[in-house]
C-alpha cells in the first residue's frame, strides 16, 4: 500500500463515486415513491400485467403477480435494475480504469520510475476500488432502507433485504475483479471503458435470456447474475452457500490473477 | 574500485517480429555522463524502459549501482531519476501538485522549498493546470521531478526536446553542478550537439545493438577526417573509389570533399603527381562521426 497513491486515486475517484451514488439513489427512491400510486391502482395494474407475457416478469425476476404488491417485491423488481446493472458498470468502469489509465495516459512512465513496487500500485488502487464499492452499496442500503421504511404499508423481510444487498455489494465486486483482470491483459494501452459497460449488459442479457428460456437456463450460469437470488418475497429466502462460495471464490482467484500478471507485466507506452 | 553506475551483460529485450535490442554490453562509471546515441527506432528508449524495469528483459542483465534492475528495481528507483523522452504529467493536476506528488516517493526533506527552488530556475507557474500546460513546460515538470530527491543516477532520454535555447542552457547548467556533486547521467539523445557538449564517453547504438563505445575525444580523433581538396583542372577520375573514401564524396567543378577513414599515406600517394590548388584536413563533426557508424 503506498498512502500518496491511495490518496490520489480516492480523491480523483470522489466525483464521479459522488454523481453515481446520486443518481441510483435518487432512481432507487424515486420509484419506491411510486409504489403507494402502484397499489392504490392495483386492480388496472393487475389487468395490464395480465396480458404481458410470462417472461416479462421473470425478466425483473418476479416469480409470482402478488410479489409485486409486497414492498419489498416492489424494491427488488424496480430496482433491480439500478443497483446490479448500474452499480455493476460503475464497478468494472472504475476498476478497468484504474491501473490501465496510467499506461494509456503514459504517467506510468513517472509513476513506475518512483520508489514503489508494482504490487503497492495495484493493492493502494485496489483499496480505492473496495472502499468506493463500499461507499456506494452503504449509500444505496441505507437509502433502501429508508424508502421501504416509508412506504411500507406492512412489515417485510428484513433480513431478505439485507441479504439482497449483500448480494449487490458482492455483485459489485465481481465485477470491479473481472474489470481489474481484463486491464492487465490489456497490451496496447487503450481505455477499455466500453468493452467493460457491453460486457456487463451481454452478461445480464444472458441471464435475462436464460430465465425467460426454459431450453436456455443452463446459460444463466454464464453469468453472475444467475447467482443472485432475486425471489425476496419467498418465506424461504435465505443466503445460498453456493451463491456466496461463487462470490468468494471467482472475484479471489480473479484479483490474484491480476497481481500476477501486473507485476511481470512490460508496460507498453 | 568502485561499482559501476550501470553495468549491462548481454541485454536482450526482443518484440517478437520487431525488433528491440540485442545482446548490450555497456559500463558507466559512477561520476561520468555517458552519451547515448542513435537515431529514433534505434533501441535507446527500450534501454532504457528495461533499465527502469518498465519492461521485462528476455535475457542478460543489468545492475544499476550494484543492484538487479529486475530484484532490487525499487532501491534503484529510490537513488535514480528520470526525465522520459515525452513529457506526461498528471493532466488533472496542477504543476505544484505533481511535484508535490512526486516527492511524496521519495521521502524529500524539505521538499516544498526545493520545489520552489527549481520552480524558479525553470520559470514554471505553480498553479498551473498540467493539461493547460505547453510541452515545453511539461518537459520543465518533468526535468524538475526528477531532480528533487538529488538522485545518485539521472537517466534521461531526449531531455532537451521543446525546451527554448534558455532553458536548454539551464537545465545543461543544473546537470553540470549536480554531476560535480557526484551524480552520474545517463544521456540518451539524437541530438549530437548536445552529447558532444555535455558527455566524456558515448554509446552508439544501431539497429538495437551497440555499435562503438569511446570517448567524446578519442572520437573525434579516430582517423576519420573531412577532406576538401580544389583541383586547378577538373577532378581526377583516378581518385573515384579510392579505399577509405566515405560515402557521400561531393564533387563540385574542379573540388571534391569527402570524409576519408583510410590510410593518410596512402591518399597522399594517390594525390601525388596531381595538379593540387588548395586542400583542407579538418575533424569532422560528431554528426558525421555517428553518419560514419551508422552506414
Amino acid at each position: 500500500m503506498n498512502k500518496s497513491i491511495f490518496l490520489r486515486e480516492l480523491r480523483g475517484n470522489a466525483i464521479a463515486l459522488l454523481a453515481w451514488t446520486a443518481i441510483i439513489t435518487f432512481l432507487t427512491t424515486a420509484t419506491m415513491s411510486l409504489y403507494s400510486i402502484f397499489l392504490e391502482n392495483n386492480v388496472k395494474i393487475m389487468a395490464m400485467i395480465s396480458i404481458l407475457p410470462e417472461g416479462a416478469l421473470q425478466f425483473k425476476g418476479v416469480s409470482n403477480v402478488n410479489d409485486l404488491f409486497s414492498v419489498l417485491g416492489f424494491y427488488s423488481a424496480n430496482n433491480v435494475i439500478y443497483m446490479l446493472v448500474l452499480g455493476s458498470i460503475y464497478s468494472i468502469v472504475l476498476s478497468s480504469n484504474i491501473l490501465l489509465k496510467e499506461e494509456y495516459g503514459r504517467t506510468a512512465e513517472y509513476l513506475l520510475s518512483w520508489p514503489v513496487t508494482r504490487g503497492q500500485v495495484f493493492f493502494s488502487k485496489l483499496a480505492v476500488v473496495i472502499i468506493n464499492i463500499l461507499v456506494i452499496n452503504l449509500v444505496i442500503t441505507v437509502a433502501g432502507y429508508i424508502s421501504l421504511e416509508t412506504c411500507k404499508k406492512e412489515d417485510y423481510n428484513v433480513d431478505a433485504f439485507l441479504i439482497i444487498s449483500l448480494f449487490t455489494l458482492l455483485l459489485h465486486f465481481f465485477f470491479a475483479a473481472l474489470g481489474l483482470f481484463m486491464s492487465v491483459l490489456v497490451k496496447k494501452p487503450r481505455p477499455i471503458t466500453t468493452l467493460s459497460i457491453a460486457l456487463v449488459m451481454v452478461l445480464y442479457f444472458i441471464y435475462t435470456i436464460s430465465n425467460i428460456t426454459p431450453d436456455l437456463s443452463w446459460a444463466g450460469y454464464v453469468s453472475p447474475y444467475k447467482f443472485i437470488d432475486l425471489d425476496v418475497v419467498n418465506p424461504a429466502y435465505r443466503i445460498d452457500p453456493v451463491n456466496i462460495l461463487y462470490f468468494t471464490v471467482f472475484p479471489f482467484l480473479l484479483i490474484f490473477s491480476s497481481l500476477r500478471i501486473y507485476l511481470r507485466k512490460d508496460i507498453y507506452l | 574500485m568502485s561499482t559501476p553506475a550501470i553495468q549491462i551483460s548481454d541485454l536482450t529485450r526482443s518484440y517478437g517480429r520487431d525488433r528491440g535490442i540485442e545482446k548490450i554490453n555497456l559500463q558507466v562509471e559512477e561520476g561520468e555522463i555517458f552519451g547515448f546515441i542513435g537515431p529514433n527506432g534505434a533501441g535507446k528508449s527500450t534501454t532504457i524502459r528495461v533499465l527502469l524495469n518498465l519492461l521485462f528483459p528476455t535475457s542478460g542483465s543489468a545492475q544499476i549501482m550494484g543492484l538487479d534492475i529486475v530484484k532490487d528495481s525499487k532501491k534503484i528507483r529510490s537513488r535514480t531519476g528520470y526525465i522520459p523522452s515525452e513529457a506526461n504529467p498528471y493532466p488533472d493536476m496542477a504543476a505544484r501538485e505533481f511535484l508535490s506528488y512526486s516527492a511524496s516517493f521519495y521521502g524529500v526533506p524539505q521538499a516544498e522549498k526545493k520545489i520552489t527552488e527549481l520552480m524558479d530556475v525553470f520559470d514554471v507557474e505553480p498553479g498551473r493546470k498540467i493539461s493547460n500546460l505547453s510541452s515545453g513546460n511539461r518537459k520543465k515538470l518533468s526535468i524538475i521531478q526528477s531532480f528533487l530527491h538529488s538522485p545518485g543516477l539521472l537517466i534521461v532520454d531526449e531531455p532537451t526536446t521543446g525546451l527554448d535555447p534558455l532553458m536548454q542552457s539551464r537545465f545543461f547548467d543544473l546537470l553540470r553542478s549536480e554531476n560535480l556533486r557526484g551524480m552520474t547521467v545517463f544521456f540518451s539523445s539524437h541530438t549530437l550537439s548536445d552529447v558532444q557538449m555535455l558527455c566524456r564517453r558515448v554509446a552508439i547504438i544501431k539497429e538495437g545493438s551497440i555499435i562503438n563505445v569511446e570517448a567524446i575525444e578519442a572520437l573525434r580523433k579516430k582517423q576519420l577526417k573531412r577532406i576538401r581538396i580544389e583541383f586547378r583542372d577538373r577532378v581526377p577520375d583516378s581518385l573515384a573509389g579510392l579505399q577509405g573514401m566515405e560515402k557521400g564524396v561531393t564533387v563540385s567543378g574542379k573540388a571534391m570533399e569527402f570524409i576519408y577513414a583510410g590510410d593518410m599515406s596512402s591518399l597522399i600517394a594517390a594525390l601525388s603527381g596531381k595538379d593540387i590548388a588548395d586542400m583542407t584536413v579538418e575533424e569532422p563533426s560528431l554528426e558525421e562521426i555517428f553518419m560514419h557508424y551508422y552506414n
